[in-house]
């Protein structure tokens, strides 16, 4: 009897992703930046973000590699440290957006048309309703310059689009023969929601929480550069910032450097995103 | 629907159309003002006008009994509203004003059948206790606190408006008498200040909270429109008819010849019909829309275009000649200073129960003073152009001491390090430093440099942090609740005396008043007392310096910069700008060469 060899859904998106060129050259520059914010973490290089090291507005050189901004400060090492800056948010973010919507886009899928339903599908409608950037800045008044008003802020609206993808899928998947098997040998429906239906949400979430990074890095910028942003350290967006005021003095460094640190990510993050959702999407898996 | 009554419609909705496309009133052929303000006014109560922005909108929709005159410097007084000056007794302490009968307040809902009624000199005796009503919640009686006799008991008795205050009467109609409770030389001055402008009861009972946005005065202009981004005046038709005489208010021809300001002799104020005065945070956008021709008139150079702009900056400055065609220009120290204070409330750095903390803490102010580096926060944020002078008294008041010991404007890193470690500082036990400040590129620059300065004398990086506040107002505030522990502060001269800076670090000007440094110390409680009820002369001279070197020694400011004001204005306007002492009072004399088209 011939066998055919069972190949798991993960294995075989990965299997497919590595074909994918674009895919990999992208998370090859993901991974990059990925490296140069553990090193910052890890207390590697970037560390002189704050330092006065050279004279105002130094040109590129051997000593400053990107110039010097305003105050003497190194360029590079700034754009470097922001790096660091960018995955702190971006990963925080990320994650607690993406448990959360996760959780609660599953308890609301599971128990649909129910008032747990209803109460999250308001909730959400509310959240969504609301200016993003005035919902943060609201936030940010109301918690008096705590330093994580824009994180709890990006969470607090960010959770809502997974919320409502995992919501559909587990509507789908708990009409299921193995979630019916469960039901009918009288397993908690805590244990069926969150060991049976959860996992088979995985590749939602994973991608999901690509595409939330990305969006809590621009967010990240975008408040910063309002006056919104991060309270503590630098990041690409304090210094385009900066540069504003710098750029009509004939000052481009600070403004270039943040912009392209800024670009790259994105591009390969969107990228990255892309061809982890084709590798993903099970109807191309199995294909 | 027929064709025709889809026409008729169609005709009758057409003046609403045109409506919606208009950009708000016809101001075509009025003459219009547009100065522009780095900030905006949080509220336009006398009482709370505390900066530059209220004042600047106060002092034209509102009366004060006296002002500055247009052009002449050194600083001098005049009547304003006040017929004359005020009769002083021999011994200082009783003055009487008279005011001009026949000025009115503008028309107003406020009052009955809303006429604008006479204003009397009850109105100014009810302005002045509304500083010390509480719920006035005052931001300018330090000015007067302790000064005026009876006011301190009227305020206890529960500030009943019904009760005569005995320092404070009108005695007819027209005629006002303070009494002091000891000499104030600077009284006169005050009372040509925001802080001191006429009020009417009527108003402040019928716009309650917001009065702070509906201001009734009897000044040159009313409000017409009020919001964060402007403000818009037009003209008080009701105003009275005082020619403007240039021999008097002190008209220089070697000065002022070139700005064309002869042409106004004789004219009645307020020139112009409308004033929109735009507060523009940024220094580029405001630029830009100075720039582009039909927007504001009025505005600073940003320190980023400077050398785009001047072809020489000292000692003269002057401008390019691209420039020189098309703007007027004037330029001058400006009449006060920015310094940073420590708020001495804050017992991690100032005051403490435990004395040899305190000692210690001491240290760590001077120490923070020693990596403060003047050359390059003038060289990087004043682009060289700021003075920098030791202490409190600034260069443009006349006790000001160019032989002072420089030394607490030394830069000095390794003598601060050397503080902290012969005072057992260490990164481990020294304390965490929050500067505040407005939340914009600049204030955030500023602190970076800080932060840098103080890694030199080995502060740990994570022990410094910045306090952004959205707006000045807000800012502001928190330094009135003394709740910033390093504050970078700029003073603008109310009266060119130096005791107006002095009272800046007078121990019973603490927060809410104008002591953000909350600095306490006898000796220098003391010689304030002396010297404020003295009139200038030698003596008080050396006692203002003997209490500038105490606030020095005591390490409790980082101080100071007098910076370079550069003004420029279109040559359509006929005008001689000033930003401080006379604050926005000069709006009133200013002429557009061309009506709106």
């Amino acid at each position: 009897m011939e066998t055919k060899e069972r190949t798991s859904l993960w294995a075989k998106a990965w299997y497919k992703f590595r074909r994918d060129r674009i895919g990999m050259v992208s998370l090859g520059v993901v991974l990059l930046y990925l490296v140069i914010a553990l090193g910052v973490w890890l207390g590697l290089w970037g560390q002189d973000w704050s330092s006065i090291e050279g004279p105002m507005w130094a040109p590129p050189g051997p000593e400053h590699w990107l110039g010097t901004n305003i105050i003497g400060q190194d360029i590079f090492e700034r754009a470097i440290y922001s790096t660091r800056t960018a995955f702190d948010v971006g990963m925080v973010v990320a994650i607690l957006s993406t448990l959360l919507g996760g959780l609660l886009g599953a308890l609301s899928g599971y128990f649909a048309n129910s008032w747990v339903d209803e109460l999250i599908l308001w909730l959400m409608g509310v959240l969504d309703a609301i200016p993003f950037y005035l919902f943060v800045a609201a936030l940010a008044y109301a918690l008096q310059g705590n330093p994580y008003a824009m994180h709890i802020a990006m969470i607090a609206t960010f959770w809502t689009t997974t919320s409502r993808l995992v919501r559909g899928e587990v509507i789908k998947l708990k009409n299921f023969e193995f979630v019916e098997a469960a039901r009918a040998i009288g397993l908690p429906q805590r244990l069926i929601i969150f060991r049976h239906i959860t996992p088979n949400t995985f590749h939602i979430l994973l991608v999901q929480a690509t595409i939330v990074f990305v969006s809590a890095i621009k967010s990240e910028v975008i408040l910063s550069f309002l006056g919104l942003g991060i309270t503590h350290g630098v990041s690409w967006g304090l210094m385009i910032a900066e540069s504003t005021q710098e750029v009509q003095a004939g000052h481009f460094s600070n403004f270039v450097t943040a912009s392209t640190f800024l670009f790259v990510l994105v591009m390969a993050f969107n990228m990255f995103s892309d061809s982890l959702q084709d590798a993903l999407d099970p109807k191309k898996v199995s294909a | 629907m027929s064709l025709r009554n889809t026409r008729l419609l169609f005709l009758l909705c057409l003046p609403l159309l045109l409506v919606a496309c208009s950009d708000g009133p016809d101001t075509r052929g009025q003459k219009i003002y547009r100065p522009s303000l780095g900030g905006a006014p949080t509220s336009l109560d006398p009482v709370q006008s505390a900066t530059v922005y209220a004042n600047h909108v106060v002092v034209n929709v509102y009366d004060t009994l006296y002002a500055y005159k247009y052009l002449k410097r050194p600083y001098e007084l005049k009547p304003n509203l006040a017929e004359g000056m005020p009769e002083v007794s021999e011994d200082g302490l009783t003055y009487i004003i008279r005011i001009q009968p026949d000025v009115h307040f503008i028309d107003d809902p406020a009052f009955p059948d809303g006429k604008g009624r006479e204003v009397t000199a009850e109105d100014f005796v009810y302005s002045m206790k509304r500083h010390f009503d509480p719920k006035s919640r005052s931001q300018g009686n330090w000015l007067w606190a302790g000064k005026i006799r009876g006011m301190e008991e009227w305020k206890k008795a529960g500030a009943d408006y019904a009760q005569e205050v005995e320092g404070l009467l009108a005695l007819d109609r027209y005629t006002v008498q303070i009494r002091l409770t000891r000499p104030f030389p600077q009284l006169v001055h005050t009372l040509a200040q925001g802080f001191s402008a006429i009020v009417p009861h009527e108003a402040v009972d019928y716009y309650g909270r917001e009065f702070s946005v509906h201001p009734v005065g009897s000044g040159p202009f009313r409000l017409q429109t009020f919001d964060s981004v402007r403000a818009v005046l037009v003209r008080n038709s009701g105003f009275r008819r005082e020619p403007i005489s240039l021999e008097f208010e002190g008209y220089d021809e070697a000065v002022h010849g070139k700005y064309g300001i002869a042409e106004i002799e004789g004219r009645i104020p307020p020139l112009v019909d409308r004033l929109e005065i735009h507060f523009i945070k940024e220094s580029l956008s405001r630029w830009n829309s100075f720039t582009k021709g039909d927007e504001i008139q009025y505005a600073t150079i940003p320190k980023e275009l400077l050398d785009e702009v001047l072809a020489k900056k000292q000692p003269e400055v002057k401008l390019k000649p691209a420039y020189a065609r098309r703007y007027f220009m004037s330029s001058g120290l400006e009449n006060g200073f920015v310094h940073t204070d420590f708020n001495m409330k804050d017992p991690l750095i100032g005051y403490n129960e435990d004395k040899e903390r305190e000692k210690r803490n001491h240290a760590l102010r001077c120490a923070i003073r020693y990596a403060w580096d003047w050359a390059e926060r003038n060289r990087t944020f004043y682009n060289d152009m700021g003075f920098v002078f030791p202490g409190i008294i600034p260069p443009v008041v006349p006790e000001y001491d160019p032989h002072a010991s420089r030394e607490a404007l030394e830069h000095n890193p390794d003598k601060g390090r050397r503080l902290l470690e012969e005072n057992g500082w260490t990164p481990e036990n020294l304390p965490t430093l929050t500067l505040g400040g407005v939340a914009s590129v600049d204030s955030r620059q500023m602190f970076e440099q800080f932060r840098g300065w103080l890694l030199r004398i080995g502060y740990p990086k994570e022990k410094i942090n910045f306090d952004a506040y959205a707006s000045f107002g807000d800012y502001n505030r928190a330094v009135k609740q003394a709740k910033i522990m390093i504050i970078g502060m700029g003073w603008g001269l109310d009266y060119p005396d130096a005791e107006n800076t002095l009272q800046l670090f007078y121990g019973p000007n603490g927060s809410p008043g104008s002591n953000a440094s909350n600095f306490n110390d006898p000796e220098y409680n003391r010689l304030y007392e002396k010297s404020s009820v003295m009139q200038p002369s030698l003596e008080r001279t050396q006692i203002f310096r003997r209490m500038n070197e105490i606030v020095l020694d005591s390490c409790v400011t980082i101080s100071g910069l007098s910076r370079k004001n550069i003004f420029l204005w279109h040559k359509d306007v006929v005008a001689f700008p000033d930003q401080s002492i006379v604050g926005g009072f000069y709006f009133r004399y200013v002429d557009v060469k061309e009506a709106d088209r």
